[in-house]
């Protein structure tokens, strides 16, 4: 699978913690099952709400296209259509923009930080499963809830 | 006549100075054209001609149109006038030169007329005032020593006459001279004189009616005073002072006055009563006249002395009001029935001929209309109406390119916009109007080099203005934007600078009328070079309003566009110069379950609309809303903007408004030009308000409406506050509240309900935060901060909250309460003003009365502000306009004396300022030379090969020539960086590929950085001619206005306040002496100790015997009578006194009360008794024992005595104890022991400059001010501040900005004579014959000359010698013609 960063399925821990600051935005807490990875995640719940304890496959992909054909950074309507984005039911497109270490902790955990036009996700965890993020990278995030 | 381009005038008809002096009789004469002699205006002959050699001769001038001058034959626009004068029948004072006529009879014998100087004394005096090169401050100076030791003499060395005092005597204008003043009644000299009185009246019966024993004081009369004067020897002129050549005493003394043109007092023919209306000064001639003739009457017929002297009486008054008809003194029978206006009235003041005729001048060229706003305009742009259009001209040469133009406007005429007015073709002397006439046969006729004034097009450049012009901003260029409506329109981006809002705001606009003004004023006044102020560098013209409204509600996280929505605001962008625009739409943020774009996305298109756009702008920082967890904030406050991408962050005020340094625009004019900031400010204006247009965005009773819930927890808040208060007063009722160090009881209750009751609104706002809707527009407007602050929301919805009066809760306007409502004494919060209403719930008319009474105190204080925030500010510009930066880096002024050897110490600009006091924000730089050059070829540095890189860089010769603060500056950052990145490596070293990302950076990286910090330190260098004067006292002074007048600020302890605001800054500027506040600060060597503390302000703090003492008794016994006093020993040692009785005993020896220590006893350790003299009072002892009873409790037994207060006060920052002292006593108190010295301030500038000098002086008004300005939030640079105290020290002493400071900092009459007191200025230059170099501005300014300022500081670029061109050889077959 090409173009593919990171993969894994992740259980809803908790949302909006700090009280809910808007209307159709929530943001997720979760916690990966097999990377034991860290998750912040905004989503647009107006059109794709969670539920707390939802537990979802989340696929970060430099790429829509099956083949690793790098996307193009302009709207294309057609690229779409007839790629991987259909095997899910959520997807965003966005860039990384930052990754950092701990300050605090001892351990060697890093965060990815990713903005989907605003809308954030920070994935933390041991840095072996951060290879491949790049700053400036543009990078697509597939969500599909899973059924129990 | 088209205006000229500006050239420097030929050198033989330039101005070089001016020169005062008082013109003799004859001088008068030369100068004039007739002499004067008939009292009457006009012959009796119904035809008003004037008289011949009257006040309206025709041979003075011309003052009505149409008729012609009798002199020069012209009409009134060429003549200039001509001069006459009158002859006075006998000599008067002049009122101006009347104090200096006393002063010199003072100094000279009043029989030989010489000076009263000992001849050597004499010698040396004129020697020092012969010096050429004397300055008129010190000529001055010499000139008051003579007369003060001339004063003393009361005998000529020269002739032995007796010389008493010489004063003003009583009646208006007289002079006493008392000969005989202060000598013995046996004294010979005296004698003799009243013998010689004795004989007079014995010869002469009717002479003992008038000569009684007053008669041995001897008025001084004009005439004697005359004779007098004309024999002063030549010898001794300059020693008055009077030192040009042709100065005389004698014209002090008017025996001729000149009669002015007509020109400046024209007549008034009126309509309606047939005659006409002369002008003040003719008149006032004409009475002259009267009087003249009168008195010569009588003296040709010998009248009646009296009525001579009262004739003559009568002459000096009106000659003084000709000058000045504000002379004082005026007995009240010869007071003039109506006031006139007088030559002086004439020059001074505001409407003056100084300030408001030469110094400040009527222009053409000029429109004033309403303005009103209009977001699609761009931020140069200003829109004009049509009709002021085609009024405003300007006069365009015509040439090829632009004569098809020309030739259209002509053939519009003066109806149709794109039109002219007047053509003046080459070689013509008289202009054509357009309005009549052949239009299309002239616009064919028009040829190169024809002259048309044409109407203001669209792109003319304008300068726009709106007053108060307080600073440089207030009148900026702008592109004219022709429209049809009638009111002035520019984007609201602009408000700001002008302070501008559109309730009925009007400006003026000037329209420029050559080219080289126009380019002048597009390059420095043009509002694109002025988006910055130069008073901190932070951003003016920035978005507003709805602007920051509509950028808030677009970059919400939650907001979401179709595609059809995000396309339509997309190009809601797209119009104008700008209607070509590419805008790459970015792939939609959210792809499934639908495309949604965020708001976010589209907003980033305002920065960058295409891949192509130059502008890659970078930014992190924190928003208005804040809370934690940098971009993770939940409230989304944590603005990230990434290579134009808004990664996240919604924008509000800190991010888009004006007054910050973390704006984007700020971001995008630092690193990409002024050019690129206001098109993308142009763009978010136009996408926010087609937004806002879109979604709608009112205000209503919904929005103000509290919710059930917040009422309740309002009540709670209510309840609970009032409860603390209660408690609080019950304490206070039974003694045991607690009271804060150095205040009674009732204050500390005060403080702390205050306290209390300003925590209640404040919970209030929190909680209607918290309550209110997120779409609530109160609240989105408080939170994006485009308008009202959560107290208004507050105050609105839940509780008004306290009303103060004049800081403090509503004092008591009847009998010991503030209403007759109230109980008598009551302190509750309701009777002493807290308003628990919100205005939505509405007022109890009892708060609704202490509303209005803050209400009003508001009204007042606006009113006393603007005026006296007005006045600092003409001083302080008066007094710092010709401070200049030169080429060599100094500030000097206008006489070249140097201010400053470096501007601000560092020679940088403080418009080019982004963080505080530096160039450039490092920490900003790195990131956008890290996300705009990423480098991916190039591998990353490591810690420990970063400086070694860096210094490499900078070694090359590209920064040979940089600035040191730069290299210096770079290196300390690089060592930041590296450890920074030490760390990472240290701890993710392991980690592989991904932890190279974290702070990665490179060679490439480091050089471009360096590149861009370098360029940036030296564009910020201050340029020559900046004039840093003006533009410091402008940015002293505006804030002014914003600052509320009546504050107090507590310095550490609650107790001990300090004037702040504007009346403080009035204090330092004026350098008062006795300042209203004195404190010291005193730092306490050992600060971690109270007891220590303590020990220091008993040694400070006065103490008085009465404080310590438990008891002090007058004894009376048979035998004897004392005075009994006991110690209180507790007392003491609780104060830590270091005294005992016998330190007492001492006191109470030295204290004024004149007891001797065998008067005073010593019995024990604690008690003394003080026995008064018995020899001396006698029986009187028990008054003198009650005198003691008084006074012995006030001797000072410890500490300083000017020392009234001393409190302990932890200070802020670092928590250790200090001492702040009230009074003046930095001298006794930096002594003190167990005081650091070192570290002892005053905020007394006169002390400091007494007890530490000048330099401490100096840096004492650099932290005052700043401490001011700080405690209201007003940032001024430090530059500004420097630049004020370096004018205010910089003659060695401490000068005011006042006019006595000025008057010491400047030698120019003009100069002086327009700021204040200007008539004294002009007599007073007269006197001395001062001459006036023309140098500063206001001089300049006054004479119609550049000054050297600015553009004009330069004189000669380049001088080059003719140079021969040498002939081109002809080619050698051009010789011969076939």
């Amino acid at each position: 699978m090409a173009g593919i960063l990171f993969e894994d399925i992740f259980n809803v821990k908790d949302m909006d913690p700090e009280g809910k600051k808007f209307d159709r935005v929530s943001r997720l807490h979760c916690e990966s099952e097999s990377f034991k990875m860290d998750l912040i995640l905004d989503i647009n719940t107006w059109i794709y709400p969670m539920e707390l304890g939802d537990k979802f496959r989340l696929v970060l992909a430099t790429t829509l296209q099956e083949d690793g054909r790098p996307a193009s950074q302009e709207y294309l309507a057609s690229e779409i259509d007839g790629s991987r984005a259909d095997s899910f039911e959520y997807v965003m497109f966005g860039q990384v923009y930052r990754i950092e270490g701990d300050e605090t902790e001892a351990s060697s955990r890093l965060s990815a930080f990713v903005s989907f036009g605003g809308l954030l996700m920070r994935l933390q965890g041991d840095a072996n499963n951060l290879h491949g993020f790049e700053i400036d990278q543009k990078i697509y995030l597939l969500m599909k809830k899973l059924a129990f | 006549m088209p205006k000229e381009q500006f050239r420097e005038a030929d050198v033989i008809k330039k101005i070089s100075h001016v020169s005062f002096s008082i013109d003799s009789p004859q001088q008068i004469q030369q100068c004039s054209h007739l002499q004067v002699k008939m009292k009457t205006l006009y012959n009796q002959d119904n035809k008003r001609t004037p008289v011949e050699n009257g006040v309206l001769d025709p041979r003075l001038g011309v003052s009505q149109k149409g008729s012609i001058c009798a002199t020069c034959n012209q009409g009134l626009n060429e003549c200039i006038g001509h001069f006459g004068y009158l002859d006075l029948a006998l000599p008067v004072f002049h009122v101006g030169h009347f104090r200096v006529t006393v002063t010199i009879l003072q100094t000279i014998c009043k029989k030989c007329a010489r000076v009263m100087l000992k001849p050597e004394d004499g010698k040396v005096f004129s020697k020092k005032l012969m010096n050429p090169n004397l300055s008129y401050l010190a000529k001055k100076a010499i000139h008051q020593q003579i007369l003060k030791k001339a004063k003393k003499s009361n005998k000529c060395p020269y002739c032995e006459f007796a010389n008493g005092s010489v004063k003003k005597g009583p009646g208006l204008m007289k002079i006493v001279h008392e000969p005989f003043k202060g000598k013995k009644k046996t004294d010979l000299l005296l004698t003799a004189a009243l013998d010689e009185l004795v004989q007079a009246t014995e010869s002469n019966k009717e002479l003992s009616q008038s000569i009684g024993p007053s008669s041995l004081i001897q008025e001084l009369n004009p005439v004697e005073v005359l004779h007098l004067f004309k024999n002063i020897p030549k010898c001794d002129i300059p020693l008055l002072g009077m030192t040009s050549d042709s100065s005389d005493p004698a014209n002090l003394i008017i025996t001729r006055i000149y009669v002015p043109p007509a020109c400046i007092r024209p007549s008034v023919a009126s309509e309606i009563k047939s005659g006409t209306t002369e002008d003040d000064l003719t008149m006032k001639q004409s009475e002259i006249l009267l009087i003249n003739d009168y008195i010569s009457k009588h003296m040709n017929t010998s009248g009646k002395m009296e009525i001579i002297q009262e004739d003559w009486d009568y002459l000096q008054l009106h000659v003084a009001l000709y000058f000045n008809s504000e002379v004082s003194g005026v007995p009240l029978n010869m007071m003039p029935n109506k006031s006139t206006r007088g030559i002086v009235q004439r020059l001074k003041g505001k409407q003056g001929r100084f300030r408001g005729n030469l110094s400040g001048k009527r222009v053409d060229f000029s429109a004033r209309t309403v303005i009103s706003p209009d977001p699609n305009l761009m931020i140069h742009q200003v829109g004009v109406p049509d009709r002021i259009a085609k009024i405003l001209t300007f006069p365009e040469r015509v040439n090829s390119a632009n004569i098809q133009m020309l030739r259209q406007m002509i053939r519009n005429g003066t109806d149709i916009h794109p039109g002219a007015n007047y053509v003046l073709q080459k070689g013509a002397v008289n202009k054509k109007y357009l309005a009549y006439g052949n239009r299309d046969k002239l616009a064919q006729e028009l040829k190169y080099g024809d002259i048309v004034e044409r109407h203001l097009i669209d792109g003319d450049i304008v300068l726009f203005n709106r007053q108060p012009s307080l600073h440089k901003l207030s009148i900026m260029c702008h592109q004219a934007k022709v429209q049809p409506q009638r009111t002035f329109r520019f984007n609201e981006c602009v408000c700001t600078p002008y302070n501008a809002d559109f309730d009925g705001d009007e400006m003026n606009l000037h329209l420029p009328q050559t080219e080289e003004a126009r380019a002048e004023a597009l390059v420095l006044m043009g509002n694109r070079s002025n988006l910055v102020t130069p008073r901190n560098g932070e951003l003016l013209i920035a978005a507003t309003q709805d602007f920051i409204t509509g950028g808030y509600l677009i970059t919400q996280r939650d907001e979401f566009y179709t595609k059809e929505k995000a396309m339509q605001l997309a190009t809601s962008m797209i119009t104008g110069p700008d209607s070509d625009l590419t805008i790459d739409l970015p792939p939609p943020a959210i792809l499934k379950p639908r495309r949604l774009w965020t708001g976010k996305q589209i907003f980033s298109l305002i920065l960058r609309p295409n891949k192509n756009y130059p502008v890659i702008v970078n930014l992190a920082t924190k928003g208005k809303n804040y809370t934690g967890n940098n971009d993770m904030c939940i409230r989304d406050s944590f603005v990230i903007i990434r290579n134009s991408q808004l990664i996240c962050g919604s924008m509000d005020k800190s991010t888009l408004g004006s007054g910050t340094k973390i704006c984007v625009f700020y971001a995008i004019l630092r690193d990409f030009g002024e050019n690129e900031a206001t098109k993308s400010m142009w763009r978010l204006a136009r996408m926010a308000s087609y937004y806002m247009m879109n979604r709608g965005f009112s205000f209503g009773i919904g929005d103000v409406t509290p919710s059930q819930r917040l009422l309740e927890d309002k009540q709670d808040l209510l309840d609970k506050g009032y409860a603390r208060c209660d408690e609080y007063i019950l304490e206070m009722k039974k003694g045991t509240l607690q009271c804060t160090p150095g205040c009674s009881p009732e204050q500390t209750l005060e403080s702390m309900m205050l306290k209390e009751l300003s925590t209640i609104r404040d919970l209030a706002a929190k909680v209607c935060f918290r309550e209110l809707h997120p779409t609530n527009s109160a609240l989105i407007m408080a939170q994006s901060g485009s308008k009202g602050s959560n107290i208004n929301i507050s105050q609105m919805i839940a509780c008004v909250g306290q009303q103060a009066i004049n800081g403090k809760r509503v004092p008591n306007g009847f009998e010991d309460r503030a209403l007759p409502y109230f109980e008598k004494f009551s302190k509750i919060p309701t009777a002493k003003g807290f308003v628990q209403n919100s205005f939505y719930s509405g007022l109890t008319p009892t708060e609704f009365y202490f509303h209005t009474m803050a209400g009003r105190e508001g009204l007042v204080d606006t009113a006393v502000k603007t005026a006296e925030t007005g006045y600092l500010q003409r001083r302080l510009v008066k007094c710092l306009e010709d401070l200049v930066v030169q080429y060599d880096g100094t500030v000097r002024n206008a006489i070249s004396e140097v201010v400053e050897f470096l501007y601000g110490g560092d020679g940088l600009d403080p418009a080019c300022m982004e963080t505080k006091n530096r160039p450039v924000d490092l920490d900003r730089q790195l990131m956008h030379v890290q996300a705009t050059y990423p480098h991916r070829e190039q591998v990353k540095i490591s810690s420990k090969d970063i400086r070694a890189t860096a210094e490499e860089i900078l070694a090359r010769s590209e920064y040979s020539s940089s600035r040191n603060d730069f290299k210096l500056e770079c290196m300390n950052y690089m060592d930041k960086v590296a450890k920074k990145i030490e760390k990472v490596e240290t701890k993710y070293g392991h980690c592989g590929k991904v932890a190279d990302e974290i702070n990665r950076i490179t060679e490439g990286q480091i050089e471009q950085f360096m590149n861009i910090v370098n360029e940036k330190f030296n564009r910020s260098t201050i340029e020559p001619g900046t004039a840093v004067g003006a533009l410091g006292a402008q940015s002293i002074g505006e804030p002014g206005t914003q600052m509320t007048l009546k504050t107090f600020h507590f310095a550490g302890v609650a107790s001990m306040n300090i004037t702040q605001g504007v009346p403080r800054v009035v204090e330092i500027i004026n350098a008062t002496k006795q300042i209203s506040t004195p404190v010291i600060i005193a730092h306490i060597e050992d600060n971690k100790s109270m007891e220590v503390a303590r020990k220091v302000k008993a040694r400070i703090e006065k103490t008085t015997l009465g404080e310590v003492s438990s008891f002090l008794e007058e004894v009376y016994r048979n035998d004897e009578c004392f005075l009994l006093i006991k110690l209180d020993l507790d007392r003491i040692r609780v104060l830590g006194l270091e005294v005992n009785i016998d330190t007492i005993k001492y006191s109470i020896c030295i204290s004024k009360l004149k007891i001797k220590p065998n008067q005073v006893e010593i019995h024990g350790p604690s008690l003394l008794i003080i026995r008064p003299d018995t020899a001396k009072y006698g029986n009187m002892m028990n008054v003198e024992l009650q005198r003691l009873t008084n006074l012995v409790p006030k001797i000072v037994i410890a500490g300083i005595p000017s020392v009234s207060r001393a409190v302990i006060a932890i200070d802020d920052k670092e928590g250790f104890y200090k001492l702040c002292i009230e009074g003046a006593a930095l001298r006794d108190v930096m002594a003190t022991y167990g005081v650091v010295g070192s570290k002892t301030t005053s905020n007394n500038i006169w002390e400091v400059f007494n007890t530490l000098g000048i330099e401490a002086a100096r840096t004492t008004i650099i932290r005052e001010i700043t401490e001011v300005m700080e405690g209201h939030g007003m940032s001024v640079d430090y530059r500004h501040i420097m630049l004020l105290a370096s004018q205010m020290t910089s003659r060695g002493d401490v000068l005011g900005i006042t006019r006595h400071g000025l008057a010491k900092m400047r030698e120019s009459v003009f100069n002086l004579a327009s700021f204040e007191k200007t008539a004294d200025h002009l007599f007073d230059a007269a006197y001395y014959g001062q001459t006036d170099s023309i140098d500063g501005v206001s001089e300049r300014i006054i004479l119609g000359m550049p000054a050297s300022i600015g553009t004009g500081v330069f004189k000669l670029l380049h001088k080059h010698d003719d140079k021969k061109i040498q002939s081109v050889p002809i080619p050698i077959f051009d010789k011969f013609s076939w």
